[in-house]
């Protein structure tokens, strides 16, 4: 291992931050994949695996990734829910892993709502 | 870099590691790669995250899904229902005392969310054995900071400005101590850690060392720049927290590695090599003469500190000591500022460095509390805050007493003053101390001579006995509340006490025997009638000394609920019950041994004592 | 220089004095119990506990440890407060240790006559160890020995030697039990092989000390192998102590170099071992004493100061003196050792003046030869002196006395009466043979002279040159030479004197003029003569890688000419040419 030099703070600092973002529970925005039974069936996992993938190509470090239950809406699954900091989340319905693709280009690093694949905006969150 | 949408954050401080943590760990893998989740969630063992009362413990990140008291059946449940299915298991989580909805989120349950954390900013978000992690949190950005821009001078007036003062005891202002170290002329000067953490349920330093090693390397290294002419680091760890001793082993390792220990620091003239040294375990060598005695292979003895050790301490060169909690601090008050962190606190420090308590200071909670573990709050904060607030109140719902600070000579501080801000000056004032941070609550059944008792018999047992108050006079004191809490005190004994308790605070040698009465002061100035009952009324009000407790058969209840059960005759271990089956019992007080043995075994609630 | 103010003095003193010693400069008595000059102040009794006064606060410190560094400060030795401490202190102790009289003693100086404490730890002992941790300190500070230490925690602690048992590191200096207040260090002797002279021949002593009155010159000298500094480096104290400054650790013995044109060698002699001779029971038995020894109890500043006492210390009731130990015996020297039969009757005589003892003589032969020696004899005779003739067999101890008693039984056949005899001594003095120095071969070899049969230096010639050597310029004297008593060895020694004298007056050497030489051309510096020389007189040139002779040396005989193999050495006057030259010279007459 060569001697550290100050700039290597940083790189490795860098390289970690995403894995921080998690464990910090902070991060801009957050997509949460709904994994109902339901969900799970209709194919909610190829969606996960694809903004898994999107994350590590892209190298995004602050994009939180995570999944709930069914959102009772099982007939339009695959769902998932794009929220970004400060604004209210956007739900995604009849996902594929293209769409979820697209989703992830627009909404999630851009902030470009996707409407034609949107279902509405705000939710009925838990408190 | 591999990235994953879960990790698993798993509690490896010694408290879960005891109830199993590391079996959980291994369920969760196990689980986890059987429903092939491994490149979605990662394992990750932390440090303790100080709600040791409800190990073992795993959060969920990133929304901080808190787990508590697992066992390894739990888990494949865990793993089907939230890692898999995305719905966390309200069974498993954490339900506050008296209420029935559980919490989730961790940052929601006011054990956590009522702390301020400082020295303990990186607990259960880092691997300690893994570097990386600690710089991905900013680590050593301070020392590269005071490397780069700051000139030693700017390093100490940051620390003096901060109002730093001593977290091991004693409350000394760090940044005087560096200044006079440095003022002294010598080649070679020594800076040490001293994490000889001895008191009693006090487990603060071992949790960051645990959970943070490389913050305590880091702050060391920035005193060392400061004080300037450090030829080496010692870090004088107790033999009891093998954990620790790896963890920093590893760290220092791993720190080499990166040049960050070593010559030509971040290519600068800075060098700086730090050394573990392990104790053998005795209370006295957390004080800094006898912890240096003991680094230098002698018997860790105090030495007198009439000339201090900044000027003549290990090895006779000037050393600069700080105990764990007060390294770790400096490096955040390199990256924020001394204005953020005199920022908290009370006081004022910009003119008199002993005229406030700035900072947060780490608790360690125990006793009769429903949330015992690690704490960290602002000073100020009050007792109630922290007993009642993030300690959930008294367990049972019984009635608080005294709570105990400053490990086990510190003093008992009444329920009257239990809305005393915690800080330095404050709990001196009352005759109890800051100390390491120790914080014992007893509710309406401990007795406070018993309670007395039991620090005193600690501090007497730990007494290295080199100088006579310490050596004999706690023994005699010692021998004196037996006899009080075996109902052979008389009342003079009470003066006696006080009198041979100022005595030693007086005249010991060093601050363990000069603090050693501290708990019975303190109980015969708040709860001097408890000390009364037991030596004019031959009674223990809380009814723990079994020697002064008298134990009845309440006759009718006897013969009318029990029939005469003869249950307590029998198991009586001194014959003292009298009776025959289906009439009623009784206890010859001659033969009564006290035990208590009748009282645990009637099923009909026929015993009396009193 | 710094002024403090002790119990209202103002007192001058320097800075980083101690309170201690500001007090007693002052003439303030402060009560200590751990404190000593020796080392660094221990600081645990905590009875120099005193009040200082800075401003408004006020601190307790102990007085032994505090050094003054500020001007000004105010001292209370005495306060209410002070005397308190002291009080509850002493009782702690008193409350321990009732019957330790240092601590009574203190006790009573602070006004203390029963603690108001009941001690479980109570020790009735007067010699109990008070644990102040003075024998620790002077074995790890001054003697730096440091085998001395502390175990256990608190009320249990005790001062132990490592893993409690003795150590070898212990160099047993006493230093330890010499500081300890209350006498719970002993030093205790252990049995050891006595007869080493060393042991007794000069007594007990110091590391320090005048080996004897009769010492030249009479100053104190360093024994270093009781010396604590030879031994760990540490101590140091009459250094300190010492005010014309005249002890100097670094004096060494050392070799000087000294050209002298003669030496005189009077090396003396040794007493022959008499461990090897277990039948006479010296090292193993009480009592029984060498002749050297015995003199030295005669010698009015010896141990005993000149009484004749048993080792118990009483006066014996008979005494033996045994001749011809190792002398005239086939087993160790054939040889009469001259001198016993005479100083054996001197120690008769003595013993029979200084005591009321009997005294028995064993001997094989009297041989009272010298002038007025006979006549000595005669007169021990008179005194009533038992003589024995005849040689002892066994001397044993018995310990079946009236009195309990053991006593010394000898057995020996007294050849007068023809009759074995068993006699029983209080004490028995041995007489044994003078012999060789045992690096006799040695300085033989250094100086190239021979050694008789016996192993003494053998003299040029037993009548006529008793006192100078094959080599020229060495003389012997004395007991080198063999045997003698005072007297002879007086005239043997004036006389090689005398002749060392009238050469030297002479201011030159005649000497032989025949001698061998070398031709440096021939010689190949093989180096076959150099050993060859009787006499020592061929070295090896290194530089020139030859061999040369030394014309002084050099005595003419021609061994080295004949041994030359490469005919390089010739006889000066005597070359082949020259002697064929005479050969020639003669044939032609």
């Amino acid at each position: 291992m060569p001697k550290l030099k100050i700039e290597d703070l940083e790189k490795i600092s860098d390289e970690f931050k995403r894995t921080m973002t998690v464990r910090e529970g902070g991060g801009k925005v957050k997509v949460t994949v709904h994994m109902g039974t339901c969900g799970i069936a209709a194919g909610a996992r190829e969606i996960m695996n694809t903004f898994v993938q999107q994350i590590e190509e892209k190298n995004v470090k602050d994009v939180i990734l995570t999944t709930s239950g069914c959102a009772g809406l099982c007939s339009r699954e695959p769902m998932a829910t794009v929220e970004v900091l400060g604004q209210a989340p956007v739900k995604y319905v009849d996902l594929n892993s293209e769409k979820a693709k697209k989703i992830f280009e627009e909404h999630v690093l851009k902030g470009v709502l996707v409407k034609d694949y949107a279902l509405s905006i705000g939710s009925e969150r838990i408190q | 870099m591999k990235s994953y949408r879960l990790q698993l954050m798993v509690c490896a401080g010694t408290g879960c590691v005891s109830n199993h943590s590391f079996e959980i760990k291994d369920a969760l893998e196990k689980e986890i790669a059987k429903h092939k989740l491994q490149t979605e969630a990662e394992v990750v063992t932390t440090g303790c995250n100080g709600f040791c009362g409800a190990g073992p413990l795993v959060v969920v990140q990133p929304d901080g899904i808190f787990y508590q008291m697992l066992k390894v059946s739990d888990i494949p449940l865990l793993v089907e229902e939230h890692l898999l299915k995305g719905r966390p298991v309200k069974k498993l989580m954490y339900v506050p005392p008296k209420e029935e909805a559980p919490i989730p989120k961790m940052s929601n349950i006011p054990f956590f969310s009522d702390q301020t954390l400082v020295a303990l900013r990186n607990r259960g978000m880092i691997d300690p054995e893994n570097i990386n992690d600690y710089i991905a949190r900013g680590g050593y950005k301070a020392l590269a900071k005071v490397l780069m821009s700051m000139t030693p001078d700017e390093v100490l007036q940051e620390i003096k400005k901060s109002g730093l003062r001593g977290r091991g005891g004693g409350g000394f202002p760090t940044g005087i101590k560096w200044e006079t170290c440095k003022r002294i002329q010598s080649d070679t000067k020594y800076v040490i850690c001293n994490a000889d953490e001895g008191d009693p349920g006090a487990f603060m330093d071992r949790s960051i060392i645990e959970g943070d090693p490389h913050s305590v390397i880091e702050g060391m290294m920035i005193g060392a720049y400061a004080i300037q002419n450090i030829c080496e680091g010692y870090i004088y760890v107790r033999m009891e927290y093998p954990l620790a001793i790896k963890r920093f082993n590893i760290a220092i390792e791993q720190a080499k590695e990166y040049g960050l220990l070593g010559e030509k620091i971040f290519d600068t003239d800075f060098n700086f090599d730090i050394k573990v040294r392990r104790g053998a375990g005795a209370f006295v060598c957390g004080e800094s003469t006898a912890l240096m005695t003991s680094i230098e292979g002698n018997p860790g003895e105090p030495r007198a500190k009439y000339i201090h050790t900044v000027e003549k301490g290990l090895w006779d060169k000037p050393t600069c000591l700080n105990n764990v909690e007060t390294w770790t601090n400096v490096p955040p008050i390199i990256l924020k500022g001394a204005e953020w962190f005199s920022s908290i606190g009370t006081g004022d420090v910009t003119h008199d460095a002993w005229g406030g308590s700035k900072g947060t200071k780490v608790f360690s909670l125990a006793g009769k509390v429903n949330n015992t573990g690690l704490v960290e709050v602002p000073m100020g904060i009050t007792l109630r805050d922290i007993i009642f607030n993030i300690g959930g109140g008294i367990r049972d719902g019984k009635k608080f007493k005294a709570v105990q600070t400053g490990g086990p000579s510190g003093g008992f501080i009444p329920e009257n003053l239990i809305n005393l801000p915690v800080d330095y000056e404050e709990l001196t004032k009352v005759g109890s101390m800051m100390g390491s941070g120790g914080m014992v609550v007893m509710d309406e059944d401990n007795c406070m001579v018993d309670m007395a008792k039991y620090f005193l018999k600690f501090t007497q047992e730990e007494s290295c006995g080199k100088c006579i108050p310490c050596r004999e006079g706690t023994k005699r004191m010692l021998d004196i509340l037996e006899n009080i809490t075996s109902g052979k005190g008389k009342e003079e004994d009470l003066n006696l006490l006080e009198e041979l308790s100022n005595v030693i605070v007086e005249s010991s040698l060093c601050a363990l025997g000069g603090s050693a009465p501290n708990p019975v002061l303190t109980t015969l100035k708040y709860f001097r009638e408890e000390y009364e009952a037991h030596v004019k009324d031959k009674k223990c009000p809380a009814r723990v000394c079994k020697q002064l407790l008298t134990y009845t058969i309440d006759e009718k209840q006897c013969v009318e609920v029990g029939h005469g059960c003869g249950v307590c005759k029998k198991n009586c271990p001194d014959n003292a019950i009298i009776g025959e089956i289906k009439k009623a019992h009784h206890i010859d007080q001659n033969k009564c041994g006290k035990c208590g043995v009748c009282y645990d075994v009637c099923r009909f609630n026929a015993i009396r004592v009193e | 220089m710094i002024t403090v103010n002790i119990d209202g003095k103002d007192i001058q003193v320097a800075e980083e004095t101690t309170i201690v010693k500001a007090a007693e400069s002052a003439g303030i008595w402060i009560p200590t119990m751990c404190y000593s000059e020796l080392f660094e102040p221990y600081g645990i009794c905590r009875l120099c506990s005193v009040e200082i006064i800075r401003g408004k606060r006020t601190r307790i410190v102990t007085a032994c440890n505090y050094p003054l560094r500020e001007n000004g400060l105010k001292i209370r030795t005495n306060s209410p407060v002070i005397q308190e401490i002291r009080k509850v202190l002493i009782e702690l102790m008193l409350s321990r240790w009732p019957n330790v009289p240092v601590v009574k003693n203190m006790a009573a100086s602070l006004g203390v006559i029963e603690p108001k404490f009941v001690s479980l730890e109570r020790d009735e002992a007067e010699d109990a160890c008070i644990l102040c941790g003075m024998c620790v300190n002077i074995c790890r500070d001054v003697v730096k020995a440091n085998i001395l230490g502390f175990a256990n925690r608190g009320i249990k602690r005790e001062v132990v030697l490592p893993y409690e048992k003795m150590n070898s590191e212990c160099i047993v200096c006493g230093a330890c039990a010499y500081v300890c207040p209350t006498g719970h260090i002993k030093i205790k002797s252990l049995d050891y092989e006595r007869g080493a002279v060393a042991d007794w021949y000069l007594g007990p002593k110091t590391a320090i000390n005048i080996p004897t009155l009769q010492a030249v010159p009479r100053v104190p000298k360093i024994d270093e192998e009781s010396c604590i500094k030879t031994q760990t480096g540490g101590c140091g104290i009459c250094s300190t102590y010492c005010e014309p400054e005249a002890i100097n650790y670094e004096d060494k013995d050392e070799e000087v170099e000294i050209e002298v044109g003669q030496i005189l060698l009077a090396t003396g002699f040794q007493l022959i071992d008499l461990k090897q001779m277990p039948q006479y029971g010296y090292g193993r038995l009480d009592n029984v004493y060498s002749s050297l020894e015995f003199e030295h109890m005669l010698n009015s500043t010896g141990p005993t100061g000149g009484l004749v006492k048993c080792k118990d210390g009483s006066e014996p009731r008979a005494v033996g003196i045994i001749h011809c130990i190792g002398s005239r015996d086939e087993n160790y020297h054939k040889y009469c050792s001259r001198v016993c039969c005479m100083y054996a009757l001197k120690f008769a005589h003595l013993v029979k003046d200084r005591t009321k003892a009997e005294v028995y003589q064993f001997y094989i032969d009297m041989r009272a030869f010298g002038k007025g020696y006979e006549e000595f004899y005669k007169r021990l005779l008179d005194e009533g002196v038992n003589m024995i003739r005849g040689k002892v067999a066994e001397i044993a101890e018995v310990h079946s006395g009236s009195d309990g008693k053991p006593y010394l039984l000898v057995k020996c056949e007294d050849t007068l009466i023809g009759k074995f005899r068993e006699i029983a001594l209080d004490m028995v003095i041995l007489c044994p043979a003078i012999e060789p120095q045992f690096d006799a071969a040695d300085v033989k070899k250094i100086f190239s002279i021979s050694q008789s049969p016996d192993k003494f230096f053998l003299e040029r010639h037993p009548k006529l040159d008793p006192i100078s050597t094959m080599t020229d310029g060495v003389f012997i004297a004395g007991c080198a030479q063999g045997p003698k008593d005072i007297p002879d060895s007086v005239a043997q020694a004036s006389a090689a004197a005398a002749r060392m004298l009238s050469l030297i007056s002479l201011g030159e050497v005649a000497l032989d003029p025949v001698k061998a030489e070398v031709v440096d051309e021939y010689c190949s510096g093989c180096r076959i003569c150099n050993n060859l020389c009787p006499y020592g007189a061929i070295s090896f040139v290194d530089d020139k890688k030859i061999s040369n002779i030394n014309e002084m040396l050099c005595k003419g005989c021609g061994t080295c000419v004949a041994a030359c193999p490469a005919s390089a050495i010739t006889g000066k006057g005597f070359t082949d040419m020259q002697i064929l030259s005479e050969i020639e010279g003669l044939l032609s007459i």
